[in-house]
């Protein structure tokens, strides 16, 4: 489904991935571990089509990510993938609702439609109460909930996290695993990019890759 | 069209605006009080020469007035009847009036003669010379004298100071309205004997001598023929008096030229301050919105919706607040400006009238400017990779 061929990423002079390969299946949950700076977060960019190779393709579902123009690349995301970053990445000054419809907004859905998806994601997070609340007055594990329920709004194929537990204490973290657990159940194929020990001796972890120095060390 | 509208967005926009809510409001008001300054003078100009325009309707084709060495003089009747003798000349009245300073008040009344036989160019006077028939020491006078002879305890009649300094006492007939017109403003009309009276003018001398021509085409011809006829008169045209009003107008346009120019440049810094580009905190925003399947011009039509939130109804105000601040409060201190030879300026009414033409121009130079201005920079941001720009 997702297939990384020889690719090569550089930023100026400094070399973030150097000729990866690398094939994932439909449904598959794999995480990518390894120090900062090993070119983990790269390869997640490359696979959502945030970033183009400067050599080498990303094919995903048969077609060319790397060589999409901006705009359909945009819509591929929108269609495709759920992106939860490490920072969370939302926007403080919106409420949840807000920010969790955010990826539907240029979509221009019926009202109906748009509170049915909404009900859904945030009742399956457990998250409806607070969705009036301001996204900075949240807990960092709410926060957390609402970066995965704007992931998962518009309903992804592919879900991409980006060192998702950094930020959270132990117990949060075990949490957001038993969340990841549910999105594998729903055959989602997910991606994960840490350097939590947590993710390493997870039984339903299908593989665990080691990036190391911009390339892929081992694939267990 | 409405359906092409995405309204989530639009909220969106609208949500961002507010979130910068002390800046955005700052703008808001800048934006609106300086189209409401601009529009100000345009409606006020535009109902000024609206105004001299129909004043000057009602003034004679020809005015004839005696001069010697340079300083206007009496004409007698005789000259009258020459000139109306001139072919081409289709009528003549010969006027008396003249400007009577009332110091007390601080301001100056026009005392203005009629002949209940005579035919006026301007209709205020053949309307009133139908509706009264004056005594020989009793006047008409505007509702705005009426209210200063009043403040100053004339409720029934007012003691003129005649040349020799003796005291001509005049009743107040009646008081006649008028609306719209300035010059009408501070008009007290009576007989013609009863002005030269005051005035210390002889039996049948005229201030000046008022002619109608035929065809209008020939005004040019017969004011050339007068002059020969009266090589000491000074000979005004209507159209002489709407070029001195059009001067008297540029005059005061220059003076705003530099109104608009702080104007505009108030305007170019809001435009130079937007052009700067997205603070780190929204460029950070463009790229969470990339990121999770925004494309460019979904982000470029939340900037587009923000720049017509803030500009359209930032105009629109501005347009409201001027509309209310020169035809409803009389367009206090700047109406000043404009019209400080008049010295009844409580009583001018400012006739409705709105040039669409600077309306619009002044749309054009505003509200696209400022959309533009929100858009650019954050295209230039949109378009760089997502990745790089939440970095």
């Amino acid at each position: 489904m997702i297939t990384l061929k020889n690719v090569v990423k550089q930023y100026g002079n400094s070399l973030a991935l150097d000729s990866v390969s690398l094939k994932l299946e439909e449904g598959e949950l794999v995480v990518l571990k390894g120090v900062s700076g090993s070119g983990k977060s790269t390869i997640l960019s490359l696979i959502a089509g945030l970033l183009k190779p400067t050599s080498g393709e990303v094919v995903v579902d048969g077609k060319k990510i790397s060589k999409l123009p901006d705009h359909f690349a945009a819509l591929y995301r929108r269609d495709n993938i759920g992106f939860i970053f490490q920072k969370y990445n939302l926007i403080a000054d919106l409420s949840v609702k807000e920010n969790v419809l955010l990826p539907l907004v240029p979509m221009n859905l019926p009202r109906e439609e748009l509170e049915s998806l909404l009900e859904k994601t945030l009742s399956s997070l457990n998250i409806k109460a607070k969705e009036k609340s301001l996204v900075k007055n949240l807990s960092g594990g709410e926060q957390q909930r609402v970066a995965i329920a704007r992931a998962l709004v518009n309903n992804p194929k592919i879900i991409i996290a980006d060192e998702p537990t950094a930020n959270l204490d132990e117990k949060l973290s075990l949490e957001f695993i038993e969340m990841l657990r549910a999105m594998k159940s729903k055959n989602r194929t997910i991606i994960v990019a840490t350097h939590d020990p947590l993710f390493f001796n997870l039984d339903f972890v299908d593989r665990v890759i080691e990036v190391q120095k911009a390339k892929i060390l081992s694939c267990l | 069209m409405i359906k092409d509208i995405n309204f989530y967005l639009a909220g969106y926009a609208l949500k961002s605006l507010l979130r910068d809510k002390s800046k955005n409001i700052f703008i808001f008001i800048v934006f609106s009080l300086l189209v409401a300054l601009l529009a100000s003078t345009f409606f006020l100009s535009a109902s000024m020469r609206a105004e001299y325009h129909q004043l000057i309707k009602n003034y004679p084709d020809i005015v004839l007035t005696n001069q010697r060495a340079m300083q206007d003089i009496p004409y007698n009747t005789d000259v009258v009847n020459r000139v109306l003798n001139l072919s081409g000349v289709s009528s003549t009245v010969g006027r008396v009036y003249g400007k009577y300073a009332f110091s007390q008040a601080e301001t100056v009344f026009t005392l203005l003669g009629i002949d209940a036989f005579e035919n006026y160019a301007n209709p205020l006077l053949n309307k009133l010379n139908k509706k009264y028939s004056l005594d020989d020491n009793a006047m008409l006078v505007s509702s705005s004298v009426a209210t200063i002879l009043k403040q100053n305890y004339y409720k029934e009649y007012f003691n003129f100071i005649k040349e020799d300094g003796s005291r001509q006492k005049v009743q107040i007939a009646d008081t006649f309205y008028t609306p719209k017109s300035s010059a009408d403003a501070n008009l007290i009309v009576m007989p013609n004997e009863l002005v030269r009276k005051i005035f210390g003018f002889k039996k049948s001398e005229f201030t000046d001598i008022a002619i109608m021509v035929q065809n209008r085409e020939e005004i040019g011809f017969i004011a050339g023929k007068l002059q020969e006829e009266f090589p000491n008169a000074k000979i005004t045209l209507k159209e002489d008096l709407l070029r001195e009003y059009e001067n008297i107008y540029n005059f005061r346009s220059g003076f705003f030229l530099t109104v608009f120019v702080i104007a505009f440049f108030t305007f170019f810094i809001i435009i130079y301050d937007k052009l700067s580009g997205p603070n780190s905190a929204q460029k950070r925003e463009i790229g969470i919105l990339k990121a999770i399947g925004w494309r460019v011009e979904d982000i470029l039509k939340a900037k587009l919706y923000e720049g017509i939130l803030i500009s359209l109804s930032a105009y629109i105000f501005g347009i409201i607040l001027a509309l209310i601040y020169v035809y409803i409060f009389k367009a206090p201190y700047l109406k000043a400006i404009f019209l400080n030879n008049y010295t009844l300026l409580s009583d001018y009414r400012l006739v409705f009238h709105i040039d669409i033409q600077t309306v619009v121009l002044l749309f054009f130079v505003s509200v696209p400017l400022y959309i533009a201005a929100t858009i650019i920079p954050s295209w230039r941001v949109a378009t760089l990779d997502a990745d790089e720009v939440m970095r």
